[in-house]
């Protein structure tokens, strides 16, 4: 794994020659393998003892899970079935895929050209811009989101366009948010390219639009996956502004989840089954697209630091 | 996912800055601009890097396409600068849900939001929560990480399914991991079920003083991955030459991980450890999917305090003093974090532009 490079240079003082993949397993072990083994033991069962038990309440009757019980009293797959007239989950789902979605799409467009200018020319201001890619990142959501919605709503008053509600108003929020993380994700990525190709390039005369498009471009699909990817998650997760921002129609399938997790709880017996039927549902994508892109997103995690 | 170390493209680097260097013809031209020399000179001289050689020539600084940056620029301004700005401005005005539609004619009270705020809410309990939590959380979760690293790196039959296996967690979205453990926590529940198995009592998860509690460990079971990642990228930074010398020493395992491992840990464990307190002094998600609101008086951190004094109580002033606060809070982790990070590559001075 070359992955983790990125960060760990910073901060090794030397510059590592790493072996060929044939080390001897004997001199690099680090555990003995009884205590390998119940430390991965351990851990596995911390991680997979309550996903195992989430996948069995959401296959259980409500009752048998309000219970208590590991293992179901009945496998059902209605929960799955039931959720989508339920909890609303499919227009949910269908706007947390559009808005996050295009979120992706849009930060990955922009931080490749922002980063790009960021690593390989120097004008004034650009540390501080960079500090700023950084610093964005950690402004608490709470302190933006009453700000954020008194000048979407102000848009509507004063310029007749109505963003609270809307899809856009999150695109352009999560947009916003995305691109500080998505831009260093870019900035670590390029500056591992070589500069030869595009300075052959610009010899050849191409322009600074031209190299970055027919040269960085091509090289960099891995950095734009993650970036894109990170964007994603970003508009997914979110709860805070969607909760605020949404109404019904709009609304993602955070908030959907949540809202039917508070109102069932009102009930007698809430639907716990399909309640993690839809938290499983709404993981789904995630876990996914994690699975399928591990390979980039692990470096791109260490490198860029922040979830 | 750079690989700084190529021998090959180092070799180009180095001719690439020595050519530079040595060719002092292309230096000055009525296109150079003197920009940026302050802004570039000392962080570059504290890395320990030529700059001279690798400033003022090739085509760098000519034609630069800086338009590039506006209009992502131009966004985090109108969503980001604008509004935070705007929230601290707000912080001084006597704003509730009759003058918000007015925001702008409200009155202005000066600093009255902050000295209620101290006076008569639980602000101090808040921040005292939020900082606590956040510290004792990442804490715990600190040996997980560095455990399952040590464990899972040298390679073994099925070594890529448990890596994956110990991301999962990190990678479920907050408000699942939420949803998932407060259904797992509710009264007569499978965790009160797991406690009474063993003959004890514990009581309540999700109201009362146990929420703390419950909070520290579903924060430690979401988050610890973090930590192994890096703790990750730490071991692949040990040198083989370390382990044939401490093999050829005859040293333990438990002493070559103390004295010969570890210390390749300090630098990324502790950043992953500023980077998780910032991030769990900011973290609204969990507690508020996790206890809903009002939440109870145990995990009433700031985040969520912020956020019910604005949409509960409608005291948006109130609010936005308190939001203020925690900006000052994370400022101490945001600028060790700054300090920290490497922003520029030093490895390639031609790089540097």
């Amino acid at each position: 794994m070359s992955t983790a490079t990125a960060t760990s240079n910073a901060r090794v003082p030397a510059a590592v020659e790493r072996p060929g993949s044939h080390q001897q397993a004997e001199v690099t072990r680090l555990l003995p393998t009884w205590l390998l083994v119940v430390v991965i033991a351990a851990i596995a069962l911390f991680v997979l003892l309550p996903l195992t038990y989430i996948f069995l309440a959401s296959i259980n009757s409500d009752i048998s899970v309000a219970r208590g019980d590991f293992w179901p009293a009945v496998f059902t797959p209605d929960n799955y079935a039931n959720i989508w007239s339920s909890v609303g989950l499919a227009n949910g789902l269908t706007n947390s895929i559009i808005v996050a979605g295009s979120t992706a799409l849009v930060s990955a467009a922009l931080s490749i050209g922002t980063a790009y200018v960021l690593v390989r020319y120097q004008f004034f201001g650009r540390l501080t811009i960079m500090r700023g890619l950084l610093a964005l990142q950690s402004v608490p959501g709470t302190l933006l989101v009453l700000p954020v919605f008194v000048l979407f709503s102000s848009s509507a008053t004063y310029l007749g366009i109505q963003v609270i509600g809307t899809r856009w108003g999150l695109f352009i929020t999560y947009l916003t948010f995305a691109l500080p993380f998505s831009t260093w994700v870019m900035v670590t990525y390029l500056r591992g390219l070589p500069r030869e190709l595009e300075e052959a390039a610009r010899i050849d005369g191409a322009s600074s639009f031209g190299i970055l498009t027919k040269i960085i471009l091509p090289l960099s699909w891995p950095g734009i996956i993650v970036s894109g990817i990170f964007a994603f998650l970003l508009g997914w997760n979110d709860v805070l502004f969607a909760s605020v921002m949404t109404n019904p129609e709009s609304q993602t399938a955070a908030v959907a989840l949540q809202i039917f997790a508070t109102s069932t709880e009102g009930g007698a017996i809430p639907y716990y089954g399909q309640m993690m039927a839809s938290a499983l549902v709404c993981a789904a994508p995630v876990v996914f697209l994690y699975l399928f892109f591990q390979k980039y997103l692990v470096g791109g995690l260490t490198a860029g630091g922040v979830k | 996912m750079t690989t700084a170390s190529n021998p090959a493209s180092e070799s180009r680097r180095a001719a690439r800055t020595a050519r530079r260097a040595s060719g002092p013809a292309f230096a000055v031209g009525p296109d150079v601009t003197p920009d940026g020399t302050t802004a570039e000179t000392v962080p570059a001289i504290a890395a320990g890097v030529d700059t001279p050689a690798g400033r003022g020539r090739g085509p760098s600084e000519r034609n630069r396409p800086l338009w590039m940056l506006i209009p992502g620029g131009l966004l985090m301004v109108i969503v980001i600068i604008v509004p935070l700005l705007l929230g601290i401005y707000m912080s001084l005005l006597d704003l509730d849900q009759y003058t918000l539609r007015q925001w702008i004619e409200a009155p202005f009270i000066a600093f009255a939001n902050y000295v209620e705020a101290v006076t008569s809410t639980n602000l101090f309990h808040g921040v005292w929560l939020s900082v606590s939590y956040s510290f004792i959380s990442t804490i715990i979760a600190m040996p997980i990480g560095i455990a399952a690293a040590v464990a899972t790196q040298n390679a073994f039959k099925g070594r890529a399914v448990v890596r994956s296996v110990f991301l999962i967690p990190y990678v479920l979205p907050s408000f699942v991991v939420a949803t998932v453990w407060r259904t797992m926590f509710q009264p007569g529940g499978i965790v009160e079920h797991g406690f009474k198995f063993f003959g004890a009592d514990p009581g309540l998860f999700l109201n009362g003083p146990n929420t703390y509690w419950t909070l520290i460990f579903v924060q430690i079971w979401a988050s610890w991955p973090f930590i192994y990642l890096l703790a990750l990228a730490g071991l692949q930074s040990v040198d083989h030459e370390v382990h044939e010398a401490s093999a050829l020493d005859g040293a333990l395992w438990w002493t070559k991980l103390r004295y010969v491992v570890f210390p390749y840990l300090k630098g990324p464990v502790s950043l992953a450890f500023i980077i998780g307190m910032l991030n769990h002094i900011n973290n609204f998600t969990l507690p508020f999917v996790l206890f809903g609101i009002p939440a109870p008086h145990d995990v009433e951190l700031l985040p969520v305090l912020t956020y019910v004094t604005s949409f509960q109580s409608f005291r948006f002033g109130l609010s936005a003093a308190m939001a203020v606060v925690s900006l000052i809070l994370i400022a101490i982790p945001l600028f060790v974090y700054l300090r920290a990070v490497k922003l520029d590559d030093a490895e390639t001075p031609g790089g540097r532009k």
